[in-house]
């Protein structure tokens, strides 16, 4: 047979409902970008009553003029840039020695250090504990309060050592060990090198989370100018909702006007902040998404 | 085996190593804190005039944070800071977190030395004054606060609304005896009312019920479609006192009637009749079916597109959309013939926990002489306003008239310029303090007020009190579970998923999860109020 096989009627009924299926996944992934990114140029009138679900209405860029006008974006936009970079560096230095030093089985102690580490994920100090630790450390209000105390997850510690268990060789240590080589020089020349597409990975994931982190910094910052981008998305959406508030009884009329005012710029600005902080990862997700995928296989191969 | 126990070991000789060395370190500065605390300033406090201290001192303060402008940079804290030489570090918080913040900057042990409109509750000012975290400003007052002084002396039931069971002052209020609302009015949309030709407002339930079917069936918006809904809410919570008054009930929760006698308003009589007047309005699709799941954006959504003929806010434009104008007014509380009159709640005129200090605080007398100055008559326009120059100026500062500069927007810039946007500044609001400011819009707003609630003989609820430790422990048990009861079967009632017949069945659950213990605990608080 050169020709490729006949489809069989049930074979294209089959095929008819899988692109069925698939274009309904997509409707449903694509439409709330389609829809916020709409919403971001129509003026909020028609968002809030429902008029525009699809295709821009009223088009306007005042939403977006305003955020460009907001130098508190910006601030928070740098800030964030900063801590991502450092705290995703400060991630991977802690990440991948400590999962490769899991990984060798000839590390001794080996099993009650991770047994230690698991009980981590599932016991926290909690909220309160926390904030004393680092306030004891004399971290409050500083930026390493929000790098320090996540700089290192055990999950992703878990992946990483699974990586190194599975795809770097033992023959290939115990060769190197042969030729005279030392730990540090088989981790650094031998195993890091093997292991791009894993940097890669956690690279990703703590650069993500630490992207669209906002509770430390709301929990641990005073100063306003070290907040992180999440931080002034935060406020800005909130502020909408505190106008639902001000059926309160204790307000005054110069507090209504504030909220009402406040109000209305909200909603024109909500929007385009959305597509403005989420931008960077939108456009950069779909050349990193194979590595994704790959970190999240190596996860499920073996635990 | 060998090697694994020796790991073992070697582990935990380590980790209790840790332990102790981690424990070593946490001590001495507990007690340092302490040292601190109980230090007082040695810099000299001038009882009166200006600046507050001979050389700049240097304290922190805790407020929540809109995010409109860095306090640092604000006009109205720098003109302060000249006026007083009192320097401030600025520890705020997003308003919308601040509450977490609050609780997990009272339990760390290290305070601002001053929290500035953080809001303190009644519990927490008992709480953390008891602890000594909060210290007592009653005292500092009478030496240092003549302006406050004052006005607790003209007004004793502010003082006994902010004295603690344990006779101590925590925290100072906002006084405002200008604005008589208790919740947001409802507004009539005033294009509808013309297109029916309504010259005279409803004043009874059943003329509003025929007016709100007037409305649903006559096409007022005149666009062919019968798309007009007579009665929109959010939750209810917005219209709610408003038509609980046709009903002899002043308010939603807890009230006090003429005879110094306290309501649990959920098992009231009047209750029932307003449950049975909105199913009445639901049942006939005149009261919005989306009450219960609309957000207050699409309820100003569906004004703005002229449907909505009644509806609550502050200012009827707000929700209607353009600018402020004269054509939709006031609603006039209506009555029931279950009443002789309506009854009108009218807003209790302070807003307690607005100021305290914390016993970190080295210059608790500087800091009371800083914040009595928002009591008086030029800190309060000071804190509102901004200085002058910016968006007002005198036209006659013998009889204290001003009016506004002419400036685009008022409100934005105003945002920039003073902390005293959105938050609870401590202040005292006056005549005076608007005079000449007013617009023909606000004088029109001041009129529908005194008109159609004030001289109707409007009155608070019920007073500002403390409950004791104990009472409040219970009330706040009580309270989580009847109010998520109640509300759940106010929805049910109103929408007729549950018959008005079972009401009965319903009154013997709200008693049986506490509704009378409610009812003698703040009878119990009242009536200690009141004899004091």
């Amino acid at each position: 047979m050169v020709t490729a096989m006949k489809e069989s009627r049930s074979d294209k009924l089959f095929l008819v409902f899988i692109y069925l299926f698939l274009a309904a996944a997509l409707v449903v992934v694509l439409y709330p970008l389609i829809y916020i990114l709409s919403a971001s140029i129509s003026t909020p009138k028609f968002v809030s009553s429902g008029e525009m679900w699809l295709l821009p209405k009223g088009l306007t860029l005042d939403g977006y003029k305003l955020v460009m006008q907001n130098p508190k974006i910006w601030i928070g936009y740098g800030n964030t840039i900063f801590y991502t970079v450092l705290g995703t560096s400060i991630n991977l230095l802690v990440t991948l020695p400590a999962a490769y030093a899991l990984s060798r089985s000839d590390f001794i102690g080996r099993q009650f250090i991770m047994a230690m580490f698991l009980v981590t994920m599932f016991f926290s100090g909690g909220l309160v504990p926390s904030y004393l630790l680092v306030k004891e450390l004399g971290m409050i209000n500083s930026i390493w309060a929000l790098i320090l105390p996540v700089s290192a997850s055990v999950w992703n510690i878990i992946v990483a050592r699974t990586f190194f268990q599975s795809t770097i060789p033992k023959e290939l240590q115990e060769a190197a060990h042969m030729d005279g080589c030392t730990n540090m020089r088989l981790f650094f020349q031998i195993v890091l090198p093997l292991s791009a597409p894993i940097i890669a990975v956690m690279a990703l994931f703590y650069g993500v989370s630490h992207w669209n982190s906002y509770f430390s910094s709301l929990i641990y910052l005073n100063d306003e100018m070290k907040y992180p981008l999440q931080m002034v998305l935060r406020q800005i959406l909130v502020l909408q909702e505190m106008t639902a508030e001000t059926t309160g009884a204790s307000i005054s009329g110069d507090i209504a006007a504030a909220m009402n005012n406040k109000a209305e710029i909200a909603a024109l600005v909500k929007y385009a902040v959305i597509i403005v902080s989420t931008l960077p990862i939108i456009v950069v997700y779909p050349f990193l998404q194979r590595y994704f995928v790959q970190g999240v296989m190596i996860g499920s191969v073996k635990g | 085996m060998g090697k694994g126990k020796k790991g073992w070991a070697l582990l935990l000789a380590v980790v209790m190593l840790t332990t102790t060395l981690l424990s070593a370190c946490g001590s001495p500065d507990k007690k340092e804190d302490k040292g601190s605390g109980s230090k007082s300033g040695t810099v000299e406090v001038s009882k009166e005039g200006f600046p507050i201290v001979p050389e700049q001192i240097n304290l922190t303060l805790m407020a929540p944070d809109v995010g409109v402008q860095n306090w640092n940079d604000m006009a109205v804290l720098k003109k302060m800071e000249e006026l007083t030489n009192i320097k401030f570090t600025y520890n705020n918080a997003p308003k919308d977190s601040f509450d977490t913040k609050k609780n997990l900057v009272f339990s760390s042990g290290e305070y601002p030395d001053v929290f500035l409109a953080a809001g303190l509750t009644a519990a927490e000012q008992m709480n953390y004054g008891e602890q000594g975290i909060l210290i007592p400003l009653e005292g500092l007052i009478d030496e240092y606060a003549p302006n406050m002084k004052k006005i607790l002396e003209e007004n004793p039931s502010i003082r006994k609304s902010i004295t603690a069971p344990d006779g101590h002052i925590y925290a100072l209020p906002v006084v405002d005896f200008n604005q008589p609302w208790y919740r947001n009015p409802m507004w009539y949309n005033g294009k509808f009312l013309k297109k029916l030709g309504i010259d005279k407002l409803p004043e009874t339930t059943e003329e509003l019920y025929t007016y709100l079917k007037r409305v649903k069936e006559e096409d007022p918006n005149g666009n062919g479609k019968k798309d007009e809904i007579p009665l929109s809410s959010v939750n209810l919570r917005d219209i709610r006192t408003w038509l609980l008054g046709a009903f002899g009930v002043y308010e939603e929760e807890v009230y006090v009637d003429d005879n110094q006698k306290v309501h649990y308003t959920p098992m009231e009589d009047g209750y029932k009749e307003y449950l049975s007047y909105l199913s009445r309005l639901w049942n006939e699709d005149l009261l919005d079916h989306e009450s219960f799941s609309q957000t207050s954006e699409q309820k100003k959504a569906k004004a703005q597109n002229n449907q909505v003929a009644l509806f609550s806010d502050w200012h009827a434009y707000m929700t209607m959309g353009g600018e402020p104008g004269m054509e939709d007014p006031m609603f006039v509380p209506v009555k029931s013939d279950f009443v002789d009159k309506p009854v009108i709640a009218r807003n209790r005129g302070i807003t307690i926990g607005a100021f305290a200090i914390s016993n970190t605080n080295k210059y608790p007398e500087a800091s009371i002489r800083w914040v009595d100055y928002l009591y008086s008559y030029d800190g309060a326009l000071l804190f509102s306003k901004g200085p002058e120059g910016m968006l007002w100026k005198y036209t006659d500062e013998a009889t204290k008239k001003k009016e506004y500069l002419p400036v685009e927007n008022i409100e934005t810039v105003r945002s920039t310029l003073t902390p005293n946007f959105g938050i609870a500044i401590p202040s005292v609001t006056t005549d005076e303090l608007l005079k000449g400011l007013k617009t023909d819009f606000d004088l029109w707003v001041d009129k529908e007020s005194k008109e159609k609630l004030l001289d109707k003989g409007s009155r608070i609820p019920f007073p500002i009190l403390f409950l004791t430790s104990e009472e409040q422990a219970e009330v706040n048990v009580l309270s989580s579970d009847l109010n998520t009861y109640v509300r759940q079967m106010e929805a049910k009632f109103v929408t007729g998923a549950e018959p008005i017949s079972n009401w009965d069945k319903y009154v013997a659950t709200v008693k049986k999860m506490g509704g009378d213990r409610m009812q003698e605990i703040y009878q119990a608080a009242y009536d200690r109020w009141n004899s004091n």
